[in-house]
């Protein structure tokens, strides 16, 4: 190998999918390498435009893949040193979805896919590699070693390939072998007809030997025959895919999966020798493939709507937490990451609702009819709860008239106990503060509730402050959300009364202990347990979630409770400053990754963090998350004028 | 250079001497610009720095087409010497070599990867002089290639196109110290390849630099 080709396999064997490679591949594919320097500004592939021959890795600089839509620009992914882009070249051969920009001036490895495709077909670790990088909806392919990982993927340990985890246990793919099939020249509406008896989304058309010949699907219908108006008698080989793929069962999973992956396909035809001359024995969707995947968010999702046995709701909790984990080292969006965890969440509360609900229908029959919602507070309100750190929540039910206000009082505690109960057993912490609905105090109906809060409102005392952080942040897992709709309506009107209320807030929010010290040092506690650790939340999360929610109060914004997307439409509503709410949301992504990550890495709540533990990226990257909160801060000064403010 | 070396009739030209020279015989239009430019970077590690007493170690070269560095397009010789090679190995680390080359395959194979590309290295007079040595016995006297030196090019974009060269601190335009001041990592130091790798990375970027000054066309390049 001469030096340069050694060179570059240097470079490129820290970083999947090359580490998977064999010394001989590895030397094949860095001898093929070209090498691009791209000056800041330049673009490297326009969104639309067909592949080209590479695929990329980023050997420094940066660069940010960024979506094209009618509203704007939406930055999709930042790419750091050695991450892999553009790979849908790879894979789909399909245009870029993404245009990529260079941000500061970059050096990039530019792969030939010719020479990756062989290596695709004979290395089967790469292929799952990059199939669970799509399957997870990645547009950037990374790893763990490094820079830009390393310092996001903190405290990542680093036991073998975690990509291959969403495939629970490969041989358990359903494959359908009662295969859907109708001749050529039958109409559609009765191929259609067909594929609802049968409960199935597509049909395979057949020639007379049993060959297959087409497939349609539930979008071909929609697109090809609905959308179009096209006569139902049309008949189906004039609308159906041809020619189909097909692969013969015994090539294995990841073969078929990546047969799929690369022709796009939802649905693979399996024939008796692999060819289209052969009968049809059966056919796997993507479907089956995402079931067989233990850990994805619908089978998870699906498992616990369809129990209420509470070791088994438990268990699937703990197996989202698996999930989770996987989705943290392999730097899937924050943003999807809190969604799917809050959908989970939401879901096991629903589910505790309804399984409290049913143990005191007999006794409480009349009260069932009585409207209320489970609201939840704090972060699961803000739905950024990753880990079960302490649950905050309580009930709100309609007021009801006065023979029935103390039954009703007494039957919706029982019910916020139930629920708690169900919540603790499902693994979750309680709240140190009683802040839950097994909590008579925040067991109330919705005068009660507008009390409080006009309360808060208009005597902002240190105490009433520390209640409006947790509970501004209120959501409606429901049933009746509409009352909190109501509730929210009068919070608004209270302060458009006492506009001042915001200054305290704002002066409130200021307050939160600061990141650095004066020397620009991480702040570690002094004493007590955690002594010598850094307080990410109190120091970190808590100043952007208490700016994101004092800002989004001001602008009377409604339904938007995450604290990077509350950032993300404050850039929206004040386009003078999106690049530092962007950057704020940016930077509350990163303490939540990193505070997940920490958790689940020591088993607890991950709310401290030695700075030692930290490598210097990661401490620089730490440090960086601070910088907007200051300038939030002196924008909130200014505009809440608190210099002028009495303390 | 001696007087009866200069003088010495040279030998009839070999046919891959002669095939270069026919390669070379059209000339790049002026106008070319930089993204159709075939650039050869290439360094060479000798035994000293006299071009008279020492000689090639080892040799290594790339090629830049449309701007990107082509690695498939790389070349690494180390060609025979029958001089000892002691002084050296210690500064340079270079050890022998199993699979060093004859003179005469080094010289065919090193001519026909430069073909009629432009000879970039850094200070790379002194490596043309050095691979002349070699070159000279099989017929070739002088490269007609054009010709780009990274550390003059540097300092004219640092300095203006009419600096009077003789004026800079050589040091602070050693490849050590251009590259470090455009954070292209140093590692692999003096090895041929290394060196070579490094100094068309350092191309790239002068080239970037060049076309906001101005420099867009072969003609204003060189």
């Amino acid at each position: 190998m001469n030096v340069i080709v050694n060179r570059v396999a240097e470079f490129l064997k820290h970083h999947p999918p090359f580490s998977f490679l064999e010394k001989e591949d590895l030397e094949l594919v860095a001898r093929q390498v070209e090498i691009l320097y791209l000056e800041k500004g330049k673009i490297l592939f326009h969104q639309g435009e067909p592949a080209q021959p590479h695929f990329f890795v980023l050997k420094d600089g940066s660069i940010q893949l960024v979506e094209k839509t009618p509203k704007g620009d939406e930055i999709r992914e930042i790419c750091e040193e050695g991450d892999v882009f553009g790979v849908l070249a790879l894979l789909g051969k399909r245009p870029y979805l993404l245009t990529s920009e260079v941000l500061e001036d970059s050096l990039v490895y530019a792969i030939p896919v010719e020479i990756f495709e062989k290596i695709l077909k004979e290395n089967a670790q790469v292929a799952l590699y990059f199939a669970a990088g799509f399957a997870s909806g990645q547009v950037v392919i990374r790893q763990d070693l490094s820079q830009g990982q390393k310092a996001r993927g903190l405290f990542k340990n680093l036991k073998g390939d975690h990509s291959l985890m969403i495939f629970s246990d490969q041989s358990e793919v359903k494959v359908s072998e009662n295969v859907l099939t109708c001749p050529l020249s039958t109409p559609v509406q009765q191929a259609a007809q067909l594929m609802a008896q049968e409960e199935v989304s597509s049909i395979v058309m057949v020639d007379a030997q049993g060959f297959p010949k087409g497939i349609l699907t539930d979008k071909d219908l929609r697109v090809r025959v609905l959308a179009k108006g096209l006569d139902l008698k049309t008949s189906v080989q004039d609308v159906m895919t041809t020619p189909v793929i097909t692969r013969k069962k015994s090539d294995g999973f990841s073969n078929l999966y990546l047969t799929m992956i690369r022709h796009r396909l939802h649905h693979l035809i399996l024939t008796e020798d692999g060819t289209d001359e052969s009968p049809v024995i059966g056919l796997i969707s993507d479907h089956d493939i995402f079931l067989s995947m233990g850990n994805s968010p619908a089978v998870l999702i699906h498992g616990l709507m369809n129990t209420l046995d509470l070791g088994e709701m438990r268990k699937i909790r703990d197996r989202a937490e698996q999930m989770l984990l996987y989705y943290l080292d392999n730097e899937v969006s924050m943003d999807f990451v809190s969604s799917v965890m809050t959908e989970i969440n939401d879901v096991i509360i629903q589910q505790a609702i309804r399984i409290s609900r049913k143990k005191l229908q007999e006794q409480y029959s009349e009260m069932d009819k009585i409207k209320f919602c489970f609201l939840s507070l704090g972060s699961e309100g803000r739905e950024e709860q990753l880990l079960r750190t302490d649950l905050d929540n309580a009930i709100l039910y309609e007021d009801v008239e006065e023979p029935f206000k103390e039954k009703a009082q007494e039957y919706f505690l029982q019910l916020g106990t139930a629920i708690t109960e169900i919540l603790l057993a499902c693994g979750f912490d309680p709240c140190p503060g009683k802040i839950m609905a097994s909590n008579p105090e925040w067991v109330q109906p919705l005068s009660q509730w507008k009390s409080y809060f006009s309360e808060w409102i208009l005597h902002p005392t240190q105490e009433a402050l520390l209640k409006v952080s947790i509970f501004f942040d209120y959501r409606s897992i429901g049933p009746h959300s509409s009352l909190a709709e109501e509730l929210t309506e009068h919070i608004y009107q209270e302060i458009r009364k006492k506009k001042v209320f915001l200054n305290f807030l704002a002066q409130n929010a200021l307050s939160n202990p600061t990141p650095l010290g004066f020397f620009k040092g991480i702040v570690v506690e002094k004493s007590g347990e955690h002594k010598d650790q850094f307080d990410l939340k109190a120091r970190a999360m808590m100043p952007l979630t208490d700016l994101a929610r004092l800002l989004v109060l001001s602008h009377e914004v409604v339904g938007i409770n995450n604290t990077f997307r509350r950032f993300e439409y404050l850039g929206t509503l004040e386009p003078n400053y999106s690049e530092l709410f962007t950057q704020a949301g940016k930077a509350y992504e990163i303490l939540m990754r990193m505070r997940a990550s920490e958790g689940l890495r020591k088993g607890n709540s991950g709310r401290y963090l030695n700075p030692k533990s930290l490598g210097k990226l990661q401490r620089q990257l730490l440090k960086n998350t601070f910088s907007p909160i200051t300038e939030l801060q002196e924008i909130v000064q200014v505009r809440f004028q608190l210099d002028y403010f009495s303390k | 250079m001696s007087t009866w070396k200069f003088w010495k009739k040279s030998p009839k030209p070999k046919d891959f001497v002669a095939e270069f020279l026919e390669k070379n015989s059209e000339k790049i239009p002026a106008i070319r610009t930089l993204d159709q430019l075939e650039f050869v970077v290439l360094d060479t590690e000798t035994t000293g720095f006299d071009v008279e007493k020492d000689h090639v170690l080892s040799f290594g070269a790339l090629k830049i087409k449309n701007r990107k560095i082509r690695v498939s397009e790389s070349l690494e010789l180390y060609p025979f010497s029958d001089r000892s090679v002691s002084s050296t190995v210690a500064i340079h680390g270079i050890l022998e070599k199993e699979n060093r080359v004859t003179l005469e395959d080094f010289s065919e194979k090193l001519l026909e990867f430069i073909g009629n590309g432009i000879l970039v290295g850094h200070h790379v007079g002194y490596d043309l002089e050095m691979l002349l040595r070699i070159l000279k016995p099989f017929g070739l006297n002088r490269f007609p290639n054009p010709v780009l030196d990274t550390m003059t090019f540097a300092m004219r974009l640092d300095h203006g196109p009419f600096a009077d060269l003789s004026q800079i601190q050589k040091e602070s335009y050693s490849l050590d110290s251009v590259c470090e001041r455009f954070g292209i990592e140093p590692d692999d130091r003096h090895t041929a390849g290394g060196d070579a790798f490094l100094t068309a990375q350092l191309l790239q970027k002068l080239l970037v630099l060049g076309e906001k000054k101005g420099i867009r066309t072969f003609k204003e390049l060189i």
